[in-house]
């Protein structure tokens, strides 16, 4: 092929992507509607509109400068008092920043996968804006990455292998009498009245052994579908840890720094995966015995927990239903009734008061006495498996291979 | 000298000139509180330029947010001081939004606002800002709704400066109170927990310290004997200790994206958030006369008349020539190579004023 040729392709494919691009966004820069509430600064209204100006111009270096201004002085306002208290439209502020800078960006520059980049900002942080636009742009970029499949070394299985022989005696064993139970299916009546009204934990079978993430799901399809998506990350074994921190990385990166070498421990931990990439959402479905609640399934948070063998949750309570799906891998779980807090020493501090100062596999009982009357159920939680947790329930979790597991929370 | 008054509005000290908004590209709003030379002296005018011009005389102190100017006017003939505040974009025309009268002054025994004895047009620019103290005890101006925040008069404040949303006091006897929101460590407290009353620093006490000031979410203070302490969020390098956002930008820069999986550096070595003070050298060892902060960037003034800067650089408000962000201190060399001496410097949010007079080295 000639060199000619060569940048004629690169030419139409650009013009291609521009185009598409352009198809997304409302043909007319008054349809691509700029409505704050007063909570959002004149000043900012003016540059926003001047960055819409811009774009639509097609003055693509201005374009760009404004939008990293509204970028840099919403992120600072996301940035500012506790995250749930931060008003909606500073996160819609903030996405619009991503969306403009994004689309100058790709029309600019050929680096798509940093366009994705600032796409997958917008949707961690921000709000959604014109019809989720920002997920039906990150689709058009995703399509024209050509370094977007990069299929890992070595698969999942030969990786688990190593992992489970290593670390065999790691795998604790699960006594007798303390195991949560298993059902096969059971009714939606039955597991309401023995299960979810008593509040008591149960292992659901042959629910979800048949969703298509049970058969499609590797290391090589997650990061084929999402290899190029920056997530956040938490580093350090556990979130009580001094050096813990949270860090935002491409699946990619993620997936060769934490999971195929193992310099250090990283958890891609709750985080609603499902709603940044709603193509993976098909592989899942909401389990039935969600309906028992008082919510509608808009309200179900579901998240993604994917990490390598050794993560760890320590023992803490959350304030919804859980079911917790298993999808790769095997996880090991500890389960304390409510009942027993006043054995399990929860941490002073706001910040950390739904969850427990003891290590339960390695407690310190000089420090903590009374931990030692806590009673308790345990279960290896295997692919294919649901367990059910209910509210307020204590619970501890430690992933004994590369694992991927899929939380509901209703109410 | 000058011919027309409001061209005449020389900046009195440097802590009264503010920036309104984020700057390059969007018509700044600039505010300045000067000298009116048609008025009698200690008469103060506040100019508003930029996006919204306007003008009030008989201001002894100014401060602005996005949002809103906080004005502190001078008694007049029976009328008592008080505090007004303006929506940014109101003109300083009409009724202000919000007053507070001053009933009983005091409660401040260094007063830089009244009588301006030294050179007829202002006092020293090292004067420290009155602004959000108000010259009577009990209560402090914020730049948000509701305005007024009661204070502890026992505190006895000498300064007082307010972070995104954390506030650091001292007092009189050289002590640094704070409170506010705790989550990125700029309490100081060690935990990163809210405090809802003035709490003292622990870990400064028995130091003397001579000022107080508030990044976004950092802090510092410089002691009387000129050394300087820094603690809270450290995203962009702004308390000069190892930034890992830093260290990956430079490996970023520094040729092709090296893989995830190469010589990364142990995380422990990185400071995301420091929840105690930190001492910081400089590094030519020289003694601090006076610092600002920033939302994200740190400016310091030494004794002999340097400015170095650190932290966000990405709007060029380090003043190094570049767009970089910095996680150590850097000296600023345009005061140097224009044989400047360095007497005082401001933080704007995303920018930096310096007061500097000529030829003093």
């Amino acid at each position: 092929m000639s060199e000619a040729s060569l940048s004629d392709n690169k030419m139409s494919a650009t013009c291609s992507l521009s185009e598409e691009l352009r198809d997304l966004l409302p043909q007319t820069k008054e349809d691509f509607k700029l409505d704050f509430s007063e909570k959002v600064e004149k000043s900012v209204v003016v540059l926003l509109h001047q960055a819409r100006e811009l774009f639509y111009e097609g003055k693509k270096n201005e374009c760009l400068k404004t939008s990293e201004i509204i970028r840099d002085y919403s992120w600072e306002k996301l940035n500012t008092g506790n995250w749930r208290d931060v008003d909606k439209e500073w996160r819609r502020v903030y996405s619009y920043g991503c969306l403009l800078k994004a689309l100058c960006m790709c029309l600019k520059t050929d680096d798509i996968a940093e366009a994705i980049r600032v796409c997958d900002m917008g949707l961690l942080m921000g709000a959604s804006i014109l019809g989720n636009i920002l997920v039906k742009v990150v689709n058009v970029l995703q399509k024209h990455l050509q370094h977007g499949k990069r299929p890992s070394e070595t698969g999942i299985e030969e990786l688990s292998k190593k992992k489970t022989k290593s670390d065999h005696t790691l795998t604790p064993a699960v006594k007798l009498g303390t195991a949560v139970p298993q059902l096969q299916c059971p009714s939606l009546e039955f597991f309401r009245k023995n299960y979810l009204v008593p509040q008591k934990p149960v292992i659901l079978e042959g629910i979800a052994n048949h969703w298509p993430c049970m058969k499609k799901w590797s290391l090589d399809y997650i990061q084929e579908i999402a290899g190029c998506r920056t997530v956040p990350v938490e580093l350090g074994s556990k979130y009580t840890d001094e050096e813990w921190s949270q860090s935002l990385m491409t699946v990619n990166e993620f997936i060769s720094k934490y999971i195929v070498n193992k310099n250090d421990i990283g958890y891609l931990a709750q985080h609603q995966l499902f709603d940044q990439i709603p193509e993976l959402k098909q592989d899942i479905c909401i389990p039935d015995y969600c309906c028992l609640g008082n919510g509608e399934e808009e309200d179900i948070t579901i998240n993604a927990w994917f990490g390598p063998a050794g993560t760890i949750s320590p023992l803490h309570q959350d304030p919804q239903q859980n079911f917790l799906a298993q999808v790769l891998g095997r996880k090991y779980i500890q389960l304390y009734s409510p009942e027993e807090s006043e054995f399990l020493y929860p941490h002073e501090t706001q910040l950390l008061h739904n969850t427990s100062q003891v290590d339960v596999e390695n407690p310190n009982l000089i420090k903590f006495p009374k931990f030692t009357k806590a009673s308790y159920q345990s279960c290896i939680l295997n692919p294919g498996q649901i367990l059910f947790i209910p509210v307020k329930y204590w619970h501890y979790v430690r992933a004994l291979d590369i694992s991927f597991s899929v939380s509901f929370w209703w109410s | 000298m000058c011919t027309t008054p409001p061209q005449c509005t020389r900046p009195r000290r440097p802590s009264a000139v503010y920036s309104h908004t984020p700057p390059p590209g969007y018509n700044p709003q600039a505010l300045a509180l000067g000298e009116d030379v048609s008025s009698f002296p200690g008469d103060r005018r506040l100019v508003l330029s930029g996006s919204v011009n306007g003008q009030l005389s008989g201001c002894r102190d100014a401060m602005a947010s996005e949002q809103h100017v906080l004005v502190l006017r001078v008694e007049v003939e029976g009328t008592p001081a008080e505090v007004q505040a303006w929506a940014a974009a109101s003109e300083l025309q009409g009724e202000p939004l919000w007053t507070r009268k001053i009933l009983r002054q005091g409660g401040r025994k260094k007063d830089s606002g009244s009588g301006d004895q030294a050179g007829g047009h202002g006092g020293s620019p090292l004067d420290p800002a009155l602004l959000p103290l108000v010259p009577e005890p009990g209560w402090y101006v914020s730049p948000r709704q509701p305005f007024s925040q009661p204070l502890a008069p026992e505190l006895k404040a000498r300064q007082l400066v307010l972070g995104a949303e954390h506030a650091l006091l001292l007092d009189e006897t050289g002590q640094v109170y704070t409170w506010g929101t705790g989550r990125l460590g700029q309490l100081g407290h060690g935990a990163l927990e809210a405090e809802l009353e003035p709490r003292q620093v622990e870990a400064l006490q028995g130091l003397t310290m001579a000022q107080v000031a508030a990044g976004g979410w950092h802090s510092l203070c410089v002691s009387e004997a000129g050394d300087l302490y820094i603690w809270g969020w450290n995203e962009s390098g702004q308390l000069a200790l190892p930034s890992r956002a830093i260290a990956e930008r430079e490996k970023t820069v520094a040729g092709a994206k090296i893989p995830a999986t190469v010589g990364d550096g142990d995380p422990a070595q990185f400071i995301s958030i420091q929840p105690f003070p930190a001492f910081l050298d400089l590094p030519s060892g020289s003694e601090v006369s006076t610092a600002s902060c920033g939302s994200r960037h740190t400016a310091v003034v030494t004794r002999d008349g340097e400015l170095y800067t650190w932290g966000w650089g990405k709007y060029g408000q380090l003043g190094h020539k570049n767009t970089a962000s910095l996680d150590q201190p850097q000296r600023v060399d345009y005061f140097a190579d224009n044989l400047l001496h360095v007497e005082a410097v401001i933080c704007g949010p995303w920018n930096t004023y310096v007061y500097a007079v000529e030829g003093k080295n």
